[in-house]
């Protein structure tokens, strides 16, 4: 192919786009359309990941310290926690600290905890691993060594998380999945209207002697055009309304306080959005405008 | 430069079109393929375009062996002669100068070429000023002028018309008629196939009569209706 060629067939795919504006046109807004609703599943999922991780992260340990140690032989359990590759962070928490939380957890009645000192409570550390599947692991591991009174955790909530944890994964890319494979249809099936609206075009260059590939080229061409066009408004549509919820999310104080839930931060993921609006338009704009075309080249 | 050898075409529904035809067409010849509907001769143009396999014989045109060409050998069978329909098959979304010069890009003609070809092919069929006019602005005789423009753009030595002057008035025809008559005075080999009576009457050219499948009548300066009593039935 040479390339007056090709520069020909490219400037034919963007002169037919325009010439044909109304087909253009109603595939671009059915592209958009697909694209969004598919984008959509996409940043719920990645929200539904975001927020499981923290809950993930969220389930603590504390492992007491028996109250007669010393300073040395709270330091040697510090270090095992230190080294064990398994815990993420771990917090110290002081005899004073601890006398503090007791207090404050007695309220009104912490009348009760006069004439005792913070010398009668016993140092801890709150941990938090690195993923929940470690728990019992790290938890046998600790009740193992010397001076370690007690570990309290709640095995039962961990285990419920990652159970719901696994089943949001596997909905949330089920849904992507779905919504890929409908979008796929819905754009092909747009292009096969185009090109069935002009087949009488395909069928004339036919007969004055044009190969498949030189008719075929600029049907690609415009599907791919067509393709970027409504992926960038896509994404343009779905930035400025994921934003915008997002600021009111953040705005409601109770919610973004809470730290139960928590959006993923647009930047985060307008990359990985922008590359797959753009991917599966074309991808699909391509194999569309090919598959569509060849019916039609039989002549 | 065209020739049919014991050809024949039978449909996949089970129509017959054509009976073992036998038919040779010289360079620079006019042959007019004259029939009612039905007859076979729209079968005979697809045969030559290989828009048809023929079901038996060989069909050569301009040296192809058009029956064992291959799918992707087509475009330059087709590319090699010049084509005009009763439909006229113009590219709607493309001007006048456009759809003539889509005929010399497809072969990937230097643009230089494409720029002294086109104008000149619109002035034979005298439509230079309809350059930057798009087929829907133009009646029917010369959008037939300009897929004539188009047919001759690339110097064919062979120009086939299906049909062309089914779809316009008498006096359009004749003008058509007119342009392909000069073309075939420059040495080009034209065949036309009509059921138009007084034209074929008035041009005293080679005839070839076909009915039901059949080569009824092969005739220098024919007519289109024979003496012959048995050939009148069908008309």
């Amino acid at each position: 192919m040479k390339i007056r060629t090709v520069r020909h067939i490219i400037k034919d795919g963007f002169v037919n786009t325009y010439r044909n504006k109304l087909m253009s046109l109603a595939s671009t807004v059915i592209v958009v359309a697909s694209l969004i609703i598919f984008g959509f599943f996409l940043l719920v999922s990645y929200n539904l990941e975001l927020n499981v991780k923290m809950w993930q992260e969220q389930p603590q340990m504390e492992v007491f310290c028996y109250t007669e140690l010393d300073a040395t032989q709270v330091k040697m359990v510090e270090d095992s926690i230190k080294n064990n590759d398994k815990i993420a962070e771990y917090i110290r928490v002081s005899r004073e600290e601890n006398y503090e939380k007791a207090k404050e957890k007695l309220g009104k009645g912490s009348d009760l905890l006069k004439g005792y000192g913070a010398d009668t409570f016993m140092e801890s550390f709150i941990i938090r691993l690195k993923d929940t599947q470690y728990s019992q692991e790290v938890v046998s591991s600790l009740e193992k060594m010397s001076g370690v009174e007690k570990i309290s955790y709640s095995q039962n909530a961990i285990d419920v998380i990652s159970r719901i944890s696994y089943w949001i994964k596997l909905g949330s890319s089920l849904m992507v999945t779905i919504f890929l494979v409908v979008s796929v249809f819905i754009i092909s099936n747009t292009i096969k209207l185009t090109v069935f609206a002009r087949r009488k075009e395909i069928n004339i260059m036919k007969y004055i002697g044009a190969t498949d590939w030189f008719i075929r080229w600029p049907f690609v061409v415009e599907g791919v055009i067509i393709s970027i066009v409504g992926a960038i408004v896509a994404f343009v549509i779905s930035a400025y309304g994921y934003m915008s919820l997002y600021d009111k999310f953040a705005q409601d104080l109770f919610l973004a306080d809470s730290q139960l839930l928590k959006m993923v931060d647009i930047s985060e993921v307008w990359p990985q959005l922008i590359l797959s609006y753009l991917a599966i338009g074309v991808v699909v704009g391509m194999i569309g405008s090919f598959l569509s075309i060849r019916k039609h080249l039989r002549v | 430069m065209v020739e049919l050898k014991n050809v024949s075409k039978t449909y996949s529904n089970g129509t017959v079109a054509l009976r073992d035809i036998n038919l040779k067409m010289d360079k620079g010849e006019f042959v007019f393929v004259v029939g009612p509907s039905g007859s076979g001769k729209s079968s005979l143009v697809k045969l030559l375009l290989k828009e048809e396999d023929a079901t038996e014989g060989e069909v050569y045109v301009n040296g192809y062996d058009v029956s064992s060409l291959s799918r992707h050998e087509v475009p330059y069978l087709r590319r090699s002669l010049g084509c005009v329909f009763q439909d006229f098959r113009l590219l709607p979304n493309k001007t006048v100068y456009e759809n003539v010069a889509f005929a010399m890009i497809i072969t990937e003609a230097l643009p230089k070429e494409i720029r002294r070809q086109v104008p000149m092919a619109l002035a034979l069929v005298g439509l230079s000023r309809k350059a930057n006019t798009y087929p829907s602005q133009l009646s029917g005789g010369e959008q037939q002028r300009v897929a004539l423009a188009r047919a001759l753009v690339n110097n064919p030595s062979l120009l086939i018309a299906d049909e062309p002057t089914g779809n316009l008035d008498p006096e359009t025809s004749w003008e058509i008629m007119k342009l392909l008559s000069e073309v075939n005075n420059r040495g080009t080999t034209v065949i036309v196939t009509t059921h138009e009576k007084s034209i074929v009457d008035e041009m005293k050219r080679r005839v070839v009569a076909i009915s039901k499948g059949l080569i009824v009548r092969d005739q220098e300066k024919g007519q289109y209706r024979d003496e012959d009593k048995n050939c009148q039935t069908y008309h």
